[in-house]
């Protein structure tokens, strides 16, 4: 939530405005509790439509299902954090698991450090070019978007990409399993965790909070703007590089439309209904374990209440529109872009 | 049309009657059972410290709030303003402290948007009807005493202008009741130069003939010459209602702040520090905005920089923080003439900019006010990489205890805080920092109450007596000659004037000469 937008500029003293306050209390209750609510309800809601969900190992595919999607929704989140939007980072993910899939054979261990590093490149440069250029992100990553899908395209030319050997270099992230889930979706947890530190804890976090909360004020305190900026857009790299090692792992195969060619919507889905304030500024990375959690329950309570598994798309963006509409701070006189 | 035929000799008549008005906020009691009547052709003044409930009283009055107790009166009638069109729609018009015109539009265009709805729609068929609009336009403008084109675009208006087209704006509410508007000015002069204030002053008379204005204002000399009559608020109570020509300014700051006002005579300053100057700038010119710009600033001392809007010194100052670029021309900070200078180095250097925009660029509303405090110079509340909370908090609590900051809870959003505790925040966010060595403020009490004012204004000779060399463009002429150690005026991006306080007494009139 935004408070240069609900602050009146002959506040009296802040007591005697009720508003500002009372609206940064609501903001945080949906911030800290909304996400797990909102999955606990949907988990709930599934188990009464389909009382064997728990016996059928339902939990394990859901976390199966939201390991690629978290990761997404990680750097996602990290980048409406500053204010910014990263509508590329999906296709990035798909073009590691295309190169992962095409290089794991002759490479080895070697083809995954390659293939996420190139594509915290691809984040890098996006950075760079968004906070040099300042072409706005959802310009400039849709751009990327286009370049990303054609670089897929053509390096897998139109065609599944399989993993022809060493495929238990990655294999083990979803056959080695810990309390029932597997090993690929705990890592991704302590990555949200490591995140939500950095964002906590860190000049760095706080920096990158206060640019999505007031840029302009963030310029003028000295803070190296760009540089947040940048950092964000690495890290959004980074874990569609990992969410693009997950899909491999997963199936040993990628291709430019199948699995993990449709993770944009579930992922800026998640980051929004794990309570990421899509104005900048409010970023929860455990909220975002829920957010990515619940997207990933949704087909499964959508195919128990009847929706059509091709409409899946739909319900992301109806989910989308509705967890912003709701979580929107909709002050009097609010201006909206 | 009817009530244009007002036998204009009733001036006495009640405009509006306010009785018992209360509003809370949880457990905040904001407006305290206040009742007050302003008269038609009556000019009320309505002071009081931030927090002391005007605001809210005002919102009150314009329908954004409703009161929960208490009634209005509006020309005999009682009314119920359940939001800001039913305020409109019984005359009362209102000029926010910010300014609210659409910049890249035309005047007449700003004033048909609010005419709209009323006969003289400016539109037929949902087309513009560019004559109409134009020609009504002038007659609003002309109404309000202003010569202003109305075919200009409001952007390329001096901002003493856009404040007359507000006002226009708010006149125009009349039409709806025919003939006597009520017009709320919610401190009009804060961001206006003295001489601009005058312009202002004018045209409050002007609307005095028309019908009753609200004015409210921090100023106390301003609003005993304007007013005809002054309401004091403190704590959400009507303290005080006095006539102007029985009371002094004194009296008035006492009743506001409950006690009575500290002398802020200069202190003879012994000058002191070394004779290096910490701020060199030599023939500094931008293109467009100022031009040889030359002038020192020492260890300890404060050049204040007079001048009208457009004089170019705001862009001075921005460019000493690296907020702006230069064309021409050197700055030296202690002896190392700067290039490639920006914000992030600005700071890392020792500068402080306190701009005058302050919830915009000189704070972070959101982040809690302890965070906003140590955000430029983490300092010892950072290891390596790492914030460190109970340290910050320690460093946030003895400044919220040494600039008296309220509420004391340093957690809070700073964009929850009042004006003036903003202020206080954002002030502290650089005097934290062992390595200040230059102050820029640009309006640093734009806005504040009094009592917020002199914490400020001590805060600043402080910095002073600790050696920091202060660059200050001051709201008024007087806080000039108050707090400056030399004067700098500057007139359409050049310096017309110099003075050194230590050797000359230059009067106001003296600076106003050389400023316009």
């Amino acid at each position: 939530m935004s408070q240069t937008t609900t602050a009146t500029p002959t506040s009296p003293a802040p007591t005697a405005d009720g508003t500002p306050r009372r609206r940064a209390r609501s903001g945080s209750w949906w911030q800290r509790l909304g996400p797990p609510a909102v999955f606990l309800a949907l988990l709930l809601l599934i188990v009464v439509l389909q009382p064997n969900f728990f016996s059928g190992g339902g939990i394990r595919i859901v976390a199966l299902q939201a390991t690629p999607i978290l990761l997404i929704a990680l750097g996602q989140a990290i980048v409406i954090g500053v204010g910014s939007l990263d509508l590329s980072n999906a296709a990035m993910g798909l073009l590691a698991a295309i190169l992962t899939a095409s290089t794991l054979g002759s490479l080895g261990v070697v083809s995954p450090v390659l293939c996420v590093a190139l594509v915290t490149l691809v984040g890098l440069v996006n950075g760079l070019v968004f906070a040099y250029t300042q072409v706005p992100s959802f310009a400039l990553t849709l751009g990327t978007l286009g370049i990303l899908q054609a670089a897929s395209l053509v390096l897998s030319d139109a065609t599944t990409v399989y993993v022809t050997a060493n495929a238990d270099v990655l294999a083990w992230m979803f056959n080695v399993a810990l309390a029932g889930l597997p090993a690929a979706f705990w890592m991704a947890v302590v990555l949200a965790a490591v995140l939500w530190a950095v964002l906590r804890f860190t000049t760095v976090g706080q920096g990158m909070t206060a640019v999505g909360l007031n840029e302009t004020g963030a310029i003028f305190s000295g803070l190296r703007t760009r540089w947040l900026k940048v950092t964000a857009f690495t890290i959004s790299g980074f874990t569609a590089g990992l969410a693009g090692l997950t899909i491999i792992a997963q199936s040993g195969a990628a291709s430019s439309f199948g699995l993990g060619s449709d993770l944009l919507l579930p992922g800026i889905a998640a980051a929004i209904v794990g309570g990421t304030a899509i104005t900048g500024g409010v970023t929860n990375p455990i909220n975002v374990v829920f957010g990515a959690a619940t997207i990933a329950l949704l087909p499964i309570g959508a195919a128990a209440v009847g929706v059509p598994p091709q409409a899946q798309s739909l319900v992301y963006g109806a989910v989308i529109i509705v967890a912003v509409a709701l979580t929107m701070s909709r002050a009097r006189g609010a201006v909206v872009k | 049309m009817t009530s244009t035929q007002q036998d204009p000799t009733r001036t006495t008549e009640a405009a509006l009657v306010l009785d018992g008005i209360d509003k809370r906020f949880g457990q905040v009691h904001a407006v305290k059972d206040v009742s007050l009547t302003i008269n038609r052709h009556e000019v009320l003044g309505l002071i009081g410290e931030n927090g002391a409930g005007k605001s809210t009283l005002l919102k009150i009055l314009t329908g954004i709030y409703q009161p929960d107790a208490g009634s209005i009166e509006v020309n005999g009638t009682q009314v119920r303003f359940r939001r800001p069109q039913d305020s409109v729609a019984a005359g009362i018009g209102v000029v926010h402290q910010e300014q609210s015109l659409l910049t890249n539009l035309s005047v007449a265009e700003n004033l048909a948007m609010t005419a709209s709805g009323s006969r003289r729609a400016g539109t037929r068929l949902g087309f513009y009807r560019w004559g109409r609009i134009n020609a009504d336009a002038a007659a609003t403008l002309d109404r309000v005493g202003a010569s202003i084109d109305p075919r200009t675009i409001v952007g390329d208006l001096s901002f003493v202008d856009r404040q007359m087209v507000e006002i226009a704006r708010a006149v125009q509410v009349d039409e709806m009741v025919g003939g006597t508007p009520l017009v709320i000015l919610d401190e009009p002069t804060s961001v206006l130069e003295r001489n601009e204030t005058e312009i202002l002053e004018r045209e409050i008379r002007t609307l005095k003939e028309i019908g009753s204005v609200v004015f409210v204002s921090h100023r106390l000399d301003e609003v005993l010459r304007i007013c005809d009559r002054i309401a004091v608020m403190r704590h959400g109570e009507l303290v005080a209602e006095r006539r102007t020509d029985e009371v002094t300014e004194d009296e008035l700051f006492q009743l506001m702040v409950g006690r009575a006002a500290q002398a802020t005579q200069r202190d003879d300053r012994a000058g002191g520090a070394s004779q290096t100057p910490v701020v060199a700038v030599q023939g500094l010119t931008r293109r467009g905005s100022f031009e040889d710009v030359s002038f020192e600033v020492r260890s300890g001392r404060t050049v204040a920089i007079v001048g009208t809007m457009g004089s170019g010194r705001e862009s001075v100052c921005r460019a000493l923080f690296g907020a702006e670029t230069w064309d021409g021309g050197t700055i030296e900070l202690e002896g190392t003439s700067l290039s490639a200078w920006s914000t992030v180095k600005a700071v890392k250097a020792g500068v402080a900019y306190v701009p005058s925009e302050r919830r915009v660029e000189g704070m972070v509303g959101g982040l809690s006010a302890a965070a906003n405090l140590t955000l430029s110079h983490p300092g010892s509340t950072r290891r390596g990489p790492f914030l460190d909370p109970r340290a910050r908090n320690r460093t946030a609590a003895t400044w919220f205890e040494r600039l008296d900051v309220r509420p004391s809870d340093p957690s809070l959003p700073l964009g929850s805080f009042s004006g003036g505790n903003q202020q206080k925040v954002v002030m502290a966010k650089w005097l934290m920092a062992e390595e200040l060595k230059v102050l820029v403020l640009d309006h640093p009490l734009r806005g504040l109450d009094p009592g917020a004012k002199e914490i400020v204004n001590e805060q600043i000779r402080a910095a002073c007596r600790d050696g920091v060399a202060v660059v200050l463009l001051p709201d008024t002429l007087e806080e000039a000659l108050e707090m400056g150690d030399d004067i700098l005026v500057m007139r359409d991006g050049e310096v017309t004037g110099r003075f050194d306080l230590s050797t000359e007494a230059p009067t106001s009139l003296d600076l106003l000469e050389k400023m316009v």
